[in-house]
């Protein structure tokens, strides 16, 4: 035994042994990486909702179901969302749940798709009050300043920035990628704040022109 | 035969002198001969005065006038010179006359014919004959004078060169004592009118005796020896005789050996110097004192070249080490790196205004032209401020950014660009019925693609061959432009139930156009007045 120990048979180093092939995994399933526990998601519906969420239920269920393979129904004036053993990725469920609470929120269907299709749109929200305290007829007449004539101020705001603006009484809610959301809430609080629609429209031609340039 | 050539020559100028001057205008063989002969004689007589003669006697025989005439040029004219010479000096010293008046006794008393021994050649035809006894007459008295010279001259050489040794200190070849006292007081006289007496006793003014005793000052005739010294270079070998020639030394002409006696020295300082501090100097020569100054300037070099440098030549110099303000006084030189400013002179200026005024006349103006500003980039589409609800979603939106960004040929048209191409299609479609309406000439359609789902086509379209002039109006079939039925009554024909059912018709249709249109309000001014007001 000392004798084999200590007459260690030093193996040639020409003929390296060959490593085992690195292991290609697929990527973990939703299903998987809980350990196939399911995962929900539940989004309350306002009662102003509803009725348009009975109008466009299949516009939300169908993309929700079919693309991002979530389970959707709705429950008891809620809609829930589950993973279901195939669904893709982690995020699907997010994005979903993001999609309907976008759509609760009082955004189009067709805008909150855009929120499953791209990964860098966010939702912001802030009420006039943040912005500046208001009461009376100042917060009818700021509320006023802000959808302007017809809506056409705040569809400008939208067309400039690329944005979708909701103007629920004294909430507002923004829909868009981060800078887009910045100069659009930028806008939204000088109007608030108490500039005239010109000032905002002129300094939005600007931010429209730069935004063009850019791409 | 010298001397019977003396006599029959003498004798032949008696004759000549005895002759009558008419007798001379006639050409006679005998006054010929006569006169022959005395030009021998004279020629002879004066060959001693004149070595340089290439004839010891004239040459009569077989000799025309004109070359007996050339024998005797050839023998007078240094004579001449020489004699001119003479008469110069004894103009200024009419002392030496009186020696040659000495010496002149003696001679008479060796030779009779002295007076008749200058004579200038004779002209055998005898025109010359007074000026030559002129002339005779003249050099005889100056003939006497050399020679008395020459004997005096040799007597004195010894006591030259004595009194030479003397004066050489201050004097040389160039420069004597006494000839600059005797000028000296020369100059005096005349300016203050004294009657001065020459250092050999004779009043420049009058000539006195010549007779009279110059003996007595020996002092004197030194210097006239040492004048005749002078004059000896330029007419040594005239004024002495043969004998003199050979005895003619360095000393004579350059002056002898230098001898130093103090006393000398002294006289000649104490006229001219006065307080002259130099007495050790005294006894140096040329050399020494030379030497002395030499000396002298190396000492001063020596000094110059141990002593600090003068800042100019001491290299890089700052301000504070060299003294105030010497840069000022020293030239300096620099390197101009500008250009000097052009000099303007007349012609510079004559030279701009003929450019101006060609540049005038060609109206050729340099004046400052705006430069042209960048073409601006075309000003992008200024994307106006659509007030209105968006079509698109916002999906939409990003994708076709996304397309745009990513993939711009399928990048689907902008708003801008579709009115583009309706306005730019538009624009063709009319240029083409204008072109056909203004010609005959075939011009294809442009083509335009287009897609687009055409119904009520015929299968079949058969190719009109007409001229694009001809509209398709007129091409129409009858039936194409009309469709109905052969019966159609003219309103007169109508009977009442027929009007009724046109009209129906008519309102029927109205109402449905009606229908589709919203209808506006008729805007009624004062209402709308009357509506602010109340709010």
């Amino acid at each position: 035994m000392a004798e084999e120990s200590t007459e260690m048979d030093i193996q040639s180093a020409t003929e390296p042994e060959s490593l085992p092939a690195k292991p290609i995994f697929k990527p973990l399933k939703a299903h998987e990486m809980s350990d196939g526990k399911v995962q929900f998601r539940k989004v309350s519906v306002p009662p102003n909702r509803y009725t348009p969420l009975e109008k466009a239920w299949l516009d939300i269920y169908t993309p929700v179901y079919h693309q991002m393979k979530v389970d959707i129904r709705m429950k008891s004036r809620k809609v829930e969302l589950k993973t279901r053993a195939d669904t893709p990725d982690v995020s699907n469920l997010q994005k979903s749940a993001d999609f309907v609470h976008a759509f609760m929120l009082g955004f189009d269907v067709t805008d909150a798709i855009s929120l499953l299709r791209m990964d860098e749109l966010y939702v912001e929200s802030f009420e006039i009050k943040d912005v500046k305290t208001l009461k009376g007829e100042h917060l009818s007449r700021a509320i006023g300043r802000l959808s302007g004539k017809g809506g056409k101020t705040k569809f400008a705001i939208e067309n400039s920035t690329k944005t979708r603006i909701v103007i629920a009484d004294t909430r507002i809610h923004i829909l868009g990628a981060f800078s887009n959301i910045k100069i659009a809430r930028d806008s939204l609080c000088s109007l608030i704040m108490g500039s005239p629609a010109g000032k905002v429209y002129s300094k939005l031609r600007a931010v429209s022109a730069t935004l063009a340039e850019r791409f | 035969m010298a001397a019977a050539v003396k006599d029959s020559g003498f004798e032949a100028l008696e004759n000549l002198k005895s002759t009558e001057p008419p007798v001379f205008l006639a050409p006679s063989s005998s006054i010929s001969s006569v006169a022959r002969v005395a030009s021998q004689y004279l020629f002879t007589k004066l060959k001693p005065h004149n070595p340089k003669s290439p004839f010891d006697e004239l040459l009569v025989d077989g000799f025309d006038a004109e070359q007996i005439w050339q024998q005797i040029d050839m023998q007078s004219q240094p004579l001449l010179s020489s004699l001119r010479h003479e008469f110069k000096r004894f103009a200024k010293n009419p002392g030496e006359i009186r020696k040659l008046g000495d010496l002149a006794m003696e001679e008479d008393s060796r030779e009779g014919d002295v007076d008749e021994m200058d004579m200038d050649g004779l002209d055998s035809d005898g025109v010359n004959e007074d000026e030559d006894d002129d002339e005779l007459e003249a050099d005889e008295s100056e003939g006497e004078e050399e020679e008395e010279d020459g004997e005096d001259e040799e007597a004195e050489e010894e006591d030259e060169e004595e009194n030479e040794e003397q004066n050489e200190g201050i004097e040389d070849k160039f420069f004597k004592i006494k000839d600059l006292e005797d000028f000296l007081e020369e100059g005096e006289a005349q300016e203050y009118g004294t009657d001065y007496k020459d250092k050999k006793g004779v009043s420049m003014g009058k000539k006195q005796n010549l007779r009279d005793d110059d003996y007595d000052d020996d002092d004197d005739e030194d210097d006239e020896d040492e004048e005749d010294e002078e004059f000896g270079a330029f007419a040594g070998d005239d004024n002495e005789d043969e004998d003199n020639l050979g005895k003619a030394r360095y000393e004579d002409f350059f002056g002898g050996k230098k001898k130093e006696t103090k006393k000398t020295r002294k006289d000649v300082f104490e006229d001219e110097e006065a307080g002259d501090g130099n007495q050790g100097t005294d006894k140096l020569s040329t050399h020494e004192k030379e030497l002395l100054k030499l000396q002298s300037k190396i000492d001063q070099m020596e000094k110059a070249n141990l002593d600090p440098k003068h800042w100019t030549m001491q290299g890089e110099v700052t301000a504070a080490k060299r003294p105030k303000n010497s840069a000022l006084e020293v030239d300096l030189d620099f390197e101009h790196n500008a250009r000097p400013p052009p000099v303007i002179t007349e012609e510079v200026t004559a030279s701009l205004e003929d450019m101006i005024k060609s540049r005038i006349i060609e109206a050729r103006f340099d004046d400052v032209q705006r430069a042209p500003s960048l073409p601006t980039k075309s000003k992008r589409e200024a994307k106006e401020l659509d007030d209105n609800k968006s079509k698109k979603g916002l999906a939409e939106v990003y994708e076709e950014e996304y397309v745009q960004k990513s993939n711009p040929a399928f990048a689907p048209a902008t708003f801008s660009d579709e009115l583009k191409k309706e306005a730019s299609m538009l624009f063709k479609k009319l240029c083409l019925k204008l072109d056909a309406l203004s010609h005959f000439h075939f011009t294809p359609k442009p083509v335009i693609e287009e897609m687009s789902i055409q119904t009520n086509v015929p299968a079949i379209a058969m190719e009109e061959v007409a001229p694009v002039a001809v509209s398709d109006a007129a091409m129409l079939a009858p039936e194409e432009i009309f469709s109905g039925t052969g019966k159609i009554k003219d309103e007169s024909e109508l009977t009442q139930e027929e009007r009724k059912r046109r009209r129906a018709k008519k309102k029927r249709k109205f109402k449905a156009e009606s229908a589709k249109q919203p209808v506006k309000k008729a805007r009624d001014t004062n209402t709308e007045i009357h509506n602010t007001g109340n709010e």
